[in-house]
């Protein structure tokens, strides 16, 4: 029973309004408000039976769901719990599959829609499928004691026509929405996409020997590959691909395959142009139009919990602010690379018009217009022109990109707190955050936000993935991308064959580009993998066969599995699913709450009455986190005085705001001299964005 | 309609008959006697705006198509006018240019010149053989209103706060959506500045020079009046007064290019598209790539902008800007008192703006047009001249009052009259410029500004790709091996494909496609001159493709150059050779194999 009597001792860390409890205020006027810690007791002992009672007790059967599944389970757990689970559409993928919001809160004087709210969204990527069995658990948990006094939202699959790729007879791995999309922009759409060559219904890698080639067997592992480094002595002889034939006969392999955008790399924070996914432009794809619709129509959302392919709750931000650096698998990384020459080729190279050596270069490259054409060199002077007067008038605002050092230890401390929680050390793999809806969820809608890949190592091996003891910053490059020639690359690497991608050498007219640096900076986690997989007996590795390919003739298929390294095993899911439905009470717990903490009045005769109040937030979040004061994004909390505006002599004005009100106890006082009458009830209306509203009254004397 | 009603009640019966032709009788000396009656010295409002368009499209349904491509917040069309001449080819085949103006609701005149242009290319069609032939080549999008809800805001009310869209925005974050906007209290048409008098007591007095001007006191003195805000009401009792109009946030930073959010770009929205004005017009370009030319027009400064709107982004290309210098340096000639300039260094810096989305992320040549410059009132060399003298009634400071004394008759001031107000009891409003002055040319002289700005715009289209194949020549190596020599010619300014847009792949590229029964393509190379080739031939560097029958030309075609296609062939019969482009059209060439 030691569970469950955790789950009523209030001095746990998962109810913080214990260390300051609501001061007793005067009794002429009474409060309406969100400070009664009380609420959460239900909860907290349903938290406690669940773990208890263990994973066996937790709901669902074991599995990952398809869309059809999915529908039925949010169906089914709405028509269960009708007067606490409501479920809306809130869009169609491009597919038609509906994109599903669970709204969960429980009876109370507040509609949900006004409450400080929880966001659990997940199904992103479509090769991550844990995230929603995780949500789904979460919604089941906390709809069985859902709070009076918050809201959760659970999104449980925002690209459920990626995820369906899972249930495929041909599993590809891939992560995309499934719009089409000309990902080589060679006029044809979805026209080259991967082949299951050796019959296994499984999309791995290819390794095809070449003198030349950049790759090599890792000596150390014979399952895994490294890129050869000339500078130790190496010398490669493979090329890597992924599984497939050259389709669409253009001398490529894989380079557009089906779909499809890359969700969480569409949304408006360091929104990546031009990257390999990120589709035509920002918050372009049908899914990431409809979160962001939804989004800035709740704006009572006062934290984000995502699961995704990122992560800041394992590894919280550097002290300077920023995310860890990704940890993709090697394999894939370097197969991918593959298709980038295919993005660059095709830019024309003219000779002869100037005699020998003369060459025109389109594109960025040095520009010799022959004969006619070239009646002046193009202003430089343009774009200079005034350049130094625009600069100093109106200076060029940059949005932030690293977490604001007043919310750093907010951070933290939800950190070691999910690690606490979930007893997750390290994530296997992570992806770098660049267009990620979390990132959109702190930088531009400005509440806390949370990525996490869901599940994890128990222990944290030293190497690339945790930072140093000490807080050391990391090498600043390490939040930049992985840099991939392509679409939108930087003009010097047009014409280079970015790893040297074609069937036969073909778009390597510009002698090879630099390696690409993504290749070069490989945070080597394929063995560390390899070893999860061994220790979790997850078949997770398709050992290398050899196959016969219509360009190559014979090559050896294999590889990680698709889908193998970026889920857990599914008997894994009903503990994940507890362990984070505990955390997300935790988060609730969080919320910033206002309240009126005393409003007096006090007669000076002649019809002139002092008014004084105090305004206080007792929740842990300040009312608007620093980055949110920054992006202006949360409202001020509004503390309005229900009196005519020509009642108000001096003092405050009739409304005022406050920009953010620490958490804590964190107060604001106000003072009004007004003219009244005795006997007239006076109404002090506080309303915070993200931490509810409180009313308090008094009565003229 | 505009038919005039004629004394003569004999008639009436024919007028019956009139009322189904879109026009009055041709009179016979007019010159030229043109088919619809349009105005130019007055500003409409959206009906009439939308009345116009259908007078133009029933008098010329040939080549006019009006569809509404999406509605607005409030709910009105946006109105779309296609000029195609079906007989010359679809849409599709023709480089498009994208005209729209009126994305800032108060700037009001782009939409006369977007009329005006759909009516002088109807009118002089088959009458002025270079708008015939432009005509023929190109097709033309024109949505002379992008944002109709500021526009009829601007309209029907006093002028203030029409910038915006009507999409609702909370500005002064109680919770409450633009539930204070400004008031006319005095029912003029116009939100005034409220002054009292105060003899002594205050800080403005009448200015020495302009008895119509407030100026504040020297330091130390005293004057005679204290200014006391704006015309209005606090609608919401919440001691504030006009704190929360209608929207209030700038359509013109709601595109996906650049974006920011709004503490860094203000007015941007939440998202890129989140206006449902900006989302119908981007799903209309989108779906139109053979649109290769763009113009916005705004106001007012006497400005021809292109991007980029901010630094950050990096200057175009220097292919791409030598083009754009080509129009904007001969725009400047064609249009007196504006400049050439780019966005962030010349004007101010923009995030998510159309023109960058445009130009950026649709790889479209895109000009904004900053209609009408204050020069312009007085523009003859000798005014010019007596501007500079402080003393005469035409000085900097004064000349707006002279000009609209005796050019508009007293049509745009506001002087001030006394008004006895519910709060401030006995005092004068007044003080202010009305809503179509400054902004907005006199009336008088808006055609000249539509025209002169039209021609620019035209000359733009006019310079779009169009791409030629001209020459083709066939030499045999030997056996079935020949060398087919094809000429490749775009005679325009503008390339088929932007450098930014090759870097970034927004645009299809170029391709040149080979076909022949039983042809096989063994190798393939570009020279910029086939003279200068054939006199002293040099190695070119082979097109590094497998698929030699489809080649990608992904930098396109040039402005204003010809370039020769070598293509070493192995076969028999004949070749057709097709350079296909999305922007500059396609354009084949058979030739047969001896």
């Amino acid at each position: 029973m030691g569970a469950a009597s955790k789950g009523t001792d209030v001095t746990s860390p998962l109810c913080p309004f214990r260390a300051n409890p609501p001061k007793e205020v005067g009794v002429r006027r009474f409060l309406t408000g969100f400070h009664r810690p009380a609420a959460l007791l239900p909860l907290l002992a349903v938290l406690a039976l669940g773990l208890a009672s263990g994973p066996a007790a937790a709901q669902g059967p074991a599995g990952y769901r398809d869309h059809a599944a999915l529908t039925k389970a949010v169906q089914a757990l709405a028509n269960a719990n009708k007067a606490v689970v409501r479920l809306e559409s809130i869009g169609r993928s491009a597919g038609g599959r509906d994109i599903w919001a669970l709204e969960i809160g429980g009876p109370g004087p507040v509609p949900p829609a006004q409450r400080p709210a929880l966001l659990v969204a997940a199904g992103f990527d479509g090769d991550r499928l844990a995230g929603t069995e995780i949500a789904l658990a979460v919604a089941g948990i906390l709809a069985k004691a859902p709070a009076s006094e918050a809201t959760v939202y659970v999104l449980p699959r925002l690209n459920p026509d990626g995820a369906e790729g899972f249930f495929a007879p041909l599993k590809t791995g891939a992560r995309t929405n499934r719009e089409p999309y000309d990902d080589d922009n060679d006029g044809r759409v979805d026209e080259d996409g991967p082949d299951d060559l050796n019959g296994d219904g499984l999309i791995t890698v290819m390794r095809v020997k070449a003198a030349g080639g950049e790759y090599m067997i890792d000596p150390e592992d014979p399952r895994l590959m490294k890129r050869a480094d000339p500078k130790k002595g190496e010398t490669g002889s493979y090329r890597l691909y992924t599984e497939g034939i050259d389709n669409d006969g253009d001398g490529f392999i894989n380079e557009d395959p089906p779909g499809g955008i890359d969700l969480d790399r569409n949304f408006a924070h360091e929104y990546p142009y031009g990257q390999p996914g990120a589709g035509p432009h920002m918050v372009s794809a049908a899914e990431a139009r409809a979160l962001m619709a939804w989004i800035v129509a709740h704006r009572n959302v006062a934290a984000i919990l995502t699961f995704g392919g990122s992560d800041n709750l394992i590894v919280p931000p550097t002290g300077a602010g920023r995310l860890g650096p990704a940890r993709e698998l090697d394999l894939v990384r370097f197969a991918d690379t593959a298709v980038a020459a295919a993005r660059a080729a095709g830019f024309i190279q003219t000779g002869g018009a100037m005699g020998r050596g003369g060459r025109m270069m389109m594109g960025g490259f040095p520009f010799e217009m022959p004969g006619g054409g070239g009646r002046q060199a193009p202003r430089a002077a343009q774009a200079a022109a005034g350049s130094e007067f625009s600069r100093f008038m109106m200076p060029d605002r940059k949005p932030a990109t690293t977490v604001a050092p007043g919310d750093y230890d907010f951070f933290k401390a939800v950190s070691d707190k999910y690690v606490e929680t979930t007893g997750i050390r390290q994530p296997l793999c992570v992806r770098e955050p660049r267009g990620a809806f979390f990132e959109y969820g702190y930088y531009q809608f400005g509440v806390p936000s949370f990525s996490t890949p869901g599940f994890g190592l128990a222990t944290a091996e030293p190497g690339p993935a945790r930072r140093p003891a000490g807080g050391a910053p990391p090498d600043p490059g390490a939040a930049v991308p992985p840099v991939q020639a392509g679409r939108g690359a930087a003009p010097a690497r047009q014409t280079g064959a970015a790893g040297g991608g074609g069937v036969g050498g073909f778009g390597q007219a510009g002698g090879g580009g630099p390696a690409p640096a993504a290749a070069a900076a490989a945070p080597g986690i394929d063995r560390q993998v390899l070893k999860w997989m061994e220790a979790e007996k997850i078949d997770g590795f398709v050992p290398w066969t050899k196959v016969k390919h219509p360009e190559f003739g014979e090559v050896e298929v294999g590889g990680f599995k698709p889908y193998a390294a970026a889920n857990p095993p599914a008997d894994k899911l009903a503990g994940l699913g507890q362990a984070h439905a505990e955390f997300a009470a935790y988060l609730i717990s969080l919320f910033p709450r206002v309240r009126a903490a005393s409003f007096e009045a006090e007669g000076l005769g002649g019809g002139l009455y002092r008014l004084r109040a105090e305004v206080e937030n007792t929740g842990f979040w300040p009312t608007a986190l620093a980055q949110a004061v920054t992006a202006r994004s949360v409202k001020p909390t509004m503390v309005q005085l229900g009196v005519d505006p020509g009642a108000v002599v001096s003092g405050s004005p009739k409304t005022s705001f406050v920009q953010t009100l620490p958490g804590s106890g964190g107060r604001a006082k106000f003072e009004w001299l007004v003219k009244g009458k005795p006997g007239q009830a006076v109404e002090l209306v506080v309303r915070s964005e993200k931490g509810g509203s409180a009313t308090a009254r008094v009565t003229l004397k | 309609m505009r038919t005039r009603k004629t004394p003569v009640l004999a008639l009436a019966a024919a007028a019956g008959l009139l009322l189904l032709t879109p026009f009055a009788p041709a009179q016979k000396a007019s010159d030229p006697a043109f088919k619809v009656k349009l105005d130019f010295n007055r500003w409409h409002d959206c009906d009439e705006l939308a009345a116009d368009m259908r007078r133009l499209q029933a008098a010329f349904p040939k080549f006019l198509k009006l569809e509404s491509i999406g509605k607005s917040h409030n709910g009105r069309d946006l109105w779309l006018m296609t000029i195609n001449n079906p007989a010359t080819g679809p849409e599709s085949g023709k480089a498009g240019m994208y005209i729209e103006a009126n994305v800032h609701g108060n700037e009001i005149q782009g939409c006369e010149v977007c009329l005006y242009t759909i009516w002088y290319l109807m009118e002089n069609y088959g009458r002025n053989a270079d708008i015939t032939r432009l005509v023929d080549e190109r097709v033309f999008y024109i949505i002379p209103t992008v944002n109709p809800d500021g526009h009829q805001y601007f309209m029907e009310g006093p002028g203030g706060n029409a910038r915006s869209g009507h999409v609702p925005v909370d500005d002064d974050n109680d919770g409450l959506f633009d539930e204070d906007p400004p008031e006319d209290i005095n029912g003029n048409g116009i939100v005034e500045m409220i002054r009292k008098y105060v003899p002594g007591q205050g800080n403005y007095r009448i200015s020495r020079d302009n008895p119509d001007l407030l100026e504040p006191v020297p330091f130390g003195e005293k004057g005679d009046y204290i200014l006391l805000g704006q015309e209005g009401i606090d609608n919401d009792g919440d001691g504030l007064v006009n704190e929360d109009g209608p929207g209030s946030y700038d359509p013109n930073r709601n595109w996906p290019s650049d974006w920011q959010p709004n503490y860094v770009q203000g007015g941007a929205m939440d998202y890129p598209f989140q206006l449902p004005e900006a989302k119908a017009v981007a799903d209309f370009l989108k779906a139109h790539p053979n649109i290769a030319g763009v113009q916005s027009y705004h106001n007012t400064g006497g400005m021809i902008l292109r991007g980029p709107g901010a630094e950050a982004v990096g200057e175009y290309p220097q292919p791409d800007a030598r083009a754009y210098d080509e129009l904007g340096q001969n725009g400047e000639r064609m249009l007196p008192f504006y400049r050439y300039i780019v966005i962030w260094s010349g004007l101010y810096t923009v995030h998510g703006g159309f023109i960058d989305y445009t130009n950026d992320g649709l790889g479209i040549v895109s000009f904004s047009n900053e209609l009408w410059n204050g020069e312009q009132y007085f523009t003859s060399p000798a005014l010019k001249e007596q501007q500079q003298d402080p003393s005469s009634p035409i000085a900097p400071a004064q000349s707006r009052y002279f000009f609209d004394k005796y050019l508009e008759f007293g049509e745009e001031y506001v002087k001030w009259t006394p008004f006895d107000h519910p709060q401030f009891g006995r005092v004068e409003m007044g003080g202010v410029w009305k809503k179509y002055q400054g902004r907005v040319p006199p009336r008088f002289m808006n055609e000249e500004l539509c025209h002169r700005n039209m021609a620019f715009s035209l000359y733009q289209a006019d310079e779009m790709p169009l791409v030629r194949l001209d020459d083709a020549e066939v030499e045999r190596i030997g056996g079935d091996v020949y060398r087919v020599y094809v000429d490749i010619t775009n005679p325009k300014v503008v390339p088929t494909v932007l450098a930014k847009a090759a870097q970034t792949g927004t645009v299809r590229p170029d391709l040149l496609l080979t076909e022949g029964r039983n042809v096989e393509v063994l190798a393939a190379s570009f020279v910029d001159s086939k003279t200068v080739h054939k006199i002293n031939p040099s190695v070119t560097p082979l097109v590094d493709q497998k698929d030699l029958k489809r080649i990608l030309i992904r930098n396109g075609q040039p402005g204003k150059a010809t370039r020769t296609a070598v293509l070493i062939v192995k076969g028999s019969g004949s070749v057709k050779v097709t350079y296909d482009s999305v922007k500059g059209g396609r354009a084949s060439k058979t030739v047969a194999l001896k």
